[in-house]
């Protein structure tokens, strides 16, 4: 008997090569380029990509509107979806850190201004973190540049993800404490585990000996 | 003039299909001869924390009257008639079989098909039942709903949170340990099980029948967890013998409100739609917490989820061909009689001539005109559209503002 189709939601931009080359592995046939198209079915008819920006990847997944999908860790912790974390896939690594300009010392141990103000695409992870911390802070979401924000006096600090450093070191900007670190997960709508299990789990478990073979 | 967030309005039309669904469910409910209770929309608010897990209380619409009393708009009706049963029904001989299709209202953060702030539950409350035979009634009752409804494919998962207890012992957690483990085993998150106890991985993945249950066997060892297995088991044994077979398995990360369900639980779905469609299971300790020592068990559908699933399939409960049986113009005396003999019955005055009410009926898909003029009384037949949606506007209203 066919496997059932599975639907799964992907993740567009830096993700969706390592997320491609995973789900080739395991034998569906993912094309390295998708192009600009929305959805494609695969060319074995296995499965169906729905293209989608990451953060809108545990909706899909959540709702039934895909099966499963490939999302980073830092995406679960901002939308807070319903999802079935099956397995940490290991790529895509990155850190959730609070940043700070350099001059302002509080790498090292300068306190913070009473009433912080931090800049942040991540601001369900940020309210968290300084909440735990008892510090009142004022949360000043962004959708991208962060890095800018206290250069130009916005903000005092950020909360913002960081792969290499890189774009930091360019702001003259430093870590002040990591959150947490980040890695993409296979994702699954806990209706279609059910539903769907055979197929499901196959998937998984041809996700999983990749893992395990790096 | 715009609602707020996650509620809506419920057109002609579409009511009629929520209706025609709730008369299943509330036919299904008269045939366990359940009885229908109600109580009010919103209580105090100390009464229903009593009862609520800890997501249900903060998703309660919480609100205060003149005097100041914390108040709560229902979130379910089990704590509710919890309450109903502890204080008005102590008396009445067990066990209570009681049954509700009423709105609950829950404030969700982000509302959404499937998850509305005011949504319709149908469902049942088993009081004063101890025994496997009321979780199989709950069950089976459930299977049956969908069944009448339509859903013959709807499949149902099964658990029991002593051998969850029983698995989360066996494998050596202590207490503290298996709180967040029965969250992460809930959530099926199997990234933070592998971190926390690999040993549970495979059985927040493992899902099947009986030999699922001789799995969990090899590791529970609790006196509690071993019958409630047995109970599984004969539970499996009742649902096949009633043909219900393939379509009830056993999953041990179905878990519903940990705070809740001390028994039995079960959940129902269909492939098409990604929530679940009905669930329930036994809450021994809900009915002690106001004071009256009895088990209970019961179980609830939500009648909008219910209709996204038919709607997926392009299918009503009851495809009716017309709503309204006939048109009378002009004659009180032969509406009332048309009325007497159960039809549905449009009434108009006798101003129009016999194509204007022809067109009427068939654009109210009516099958039947009767037209009374002078004295004499001549019934037309028109035949109505398969179609059974009510046209937006209607013809009334034109009519109207002549």
């Amino acid at each position: 008997m066919m496997p059932d189709k599975l639907v799964i939601a992907m993740p567009k931009g830096v993700l969706y090569a390592d997320a491609a080359a995973r789900l080739r592995g395991a034998g569906i046939e993912v094309p390295t380029d998708p192009g600009r198209r929305l959805t494609l079915t695969t060319a074995d008819g296995r499965a169906e990509l729905l293209l989608l920006r990451p953060t809108d990847v545990p909706a899909y997944v959540e709702f039934g509107a895909a099966d499963c999908g490939i999302v980073g860790k830092d995406v679960l912790w901002e939308t807070d979806r319903s999802v079935s974390e099956l397995a940490d896939l290991g790529f895509g690594y990155c850190r959730l850190v609070v940043a700070a300009r350099r001059i302002d010392r509080y790498h090292e141990g300068a306190p913070f201004p009473t009433f912080l103000r931090v800049a942040t695409k991540f601001a369900r992870s940020a309210e968290a973190y300084f909440a735990e911390r008892d510090l009142p802070v004022e949360l000043i979401p962004l959708h991208g540049s962060v890095e800018l924000s206290p250069v130009v006096g916005l903000a005092d600090a950020i909360v913002d993800l960081v792969a290499t450093g890189k774009t930091l070191r360019e702001h003259d900007m430093v870590i002040v404490d990591e959150i947490a670190e980040s890695t993409a997960r296979f994702v699954v709508n806990p209706v279609r585990f059910r539903a769907k299990y055979t197929a499901i789990v196959d998937l998984l478990t041809r996700l999983d000996a990749q893992t395990a073979a790096l | 003039m715009r609602l707020p967030a996650g509620v809506r309005d419920w057109l002609p039309h579409e009511l009629a299909r929520k209706r025609d669904v709730e008369h299943v469910i509330r036919a299904v409910f008269g045939r366990w001869a359940y009885e229908e209770v109600q109580t009010p929309t919103f209580e105090r608010f100390d009464v229903l924390e009593k009862g609520l897990g800890s997501d249900l209380v903060e998703q309660a619409y919480r609100f205060s009257d003149r005097r100041a009393t914390a108040l709560a708009l229902r979130p379910e009706m089990t704590t509710p008639i919890a309450r109903l049963v502890s204080t008005r029904m102590r008396e009445a001989p067990l066990p209570l079989r009681l049954s509700y299709v009423t709105p609950v209202y829950r404030y969700y953060d982000q509302p959404q098909e499937g998850r509305l702030r005011e949504l319709t539950q149908g469902g049942v409350e088993l009081i004063g039942s101890a025994g496997i035979d009321a979780d199989a009634e709950t069950l089976f009752m459930a299977l049956e709903t969908l069944d009448e409804i339509g859903l013959r494919d709807a499949l149902f998962d099964v658990n029991d949170a002593s051998v969850v207890d029983g698995i989360l012992t066996g494998v050596g957690l202590s207490a503290d340990t298996a709180v967040v483990a029965k969250r992460f085993m809930k959530e099926r998150n199997i990234v933070a099980l592998r971190s926390l106890e690999p040993k549970l991985v495979d059985y927040a993945m493992t899902r099947g029948g009986t030999e699922v249950l001789a799995f969990a066997r090899r590791v529970c060892r609790t006196p509690a967890s071993t019958a409630a297995l047995d109970r599984l088991e004969v539970l499996l044994e009742r649902a096949a013998r009633l043909g219900y077979g393939g379509r009830v398995q056993v999953d041990f990360a179905l878990l519903r409100d940990l705070e809740y369900y001390t028994g039995f639980i079960f959940e129902g779905y269909v492939p098409e739609v990604g929530f679940s469609l009905c669930g329930g299971g036994r809450y021994d300790g809900l009915l002690p917490r106001f004071g009256f020592d009895v088990p209970a068990v019961g179980w609830t559908a939500g009648v909008e989820r219910l209709l996204i699933a038919l709607e997926r399939r392009g299918k009503h409960v009851v495809r009716r061909r017309h709503r309204i049986d006939v048109l009378v113009s002009g004659s009180d005396v032969v509406a009332a009689r048309e009325r007497a003999a159960g039809n549905v019955v449009r009434f108009t005055s006798g101003d129009f001539d016999e194509a204007a009410l022809v067109a009427d009926a068939r654009a109210h898909h009516i099958p039947r005109v009767v037209i009374a003029t002078n004295g004499s009384v001549r019934e037309l037949r028109v035949t109505p559209a398969l179609d059974d949606r009510l046209p937006v506007q209607t013809l009334g209203a034109k009519w109207d503002a002549k």
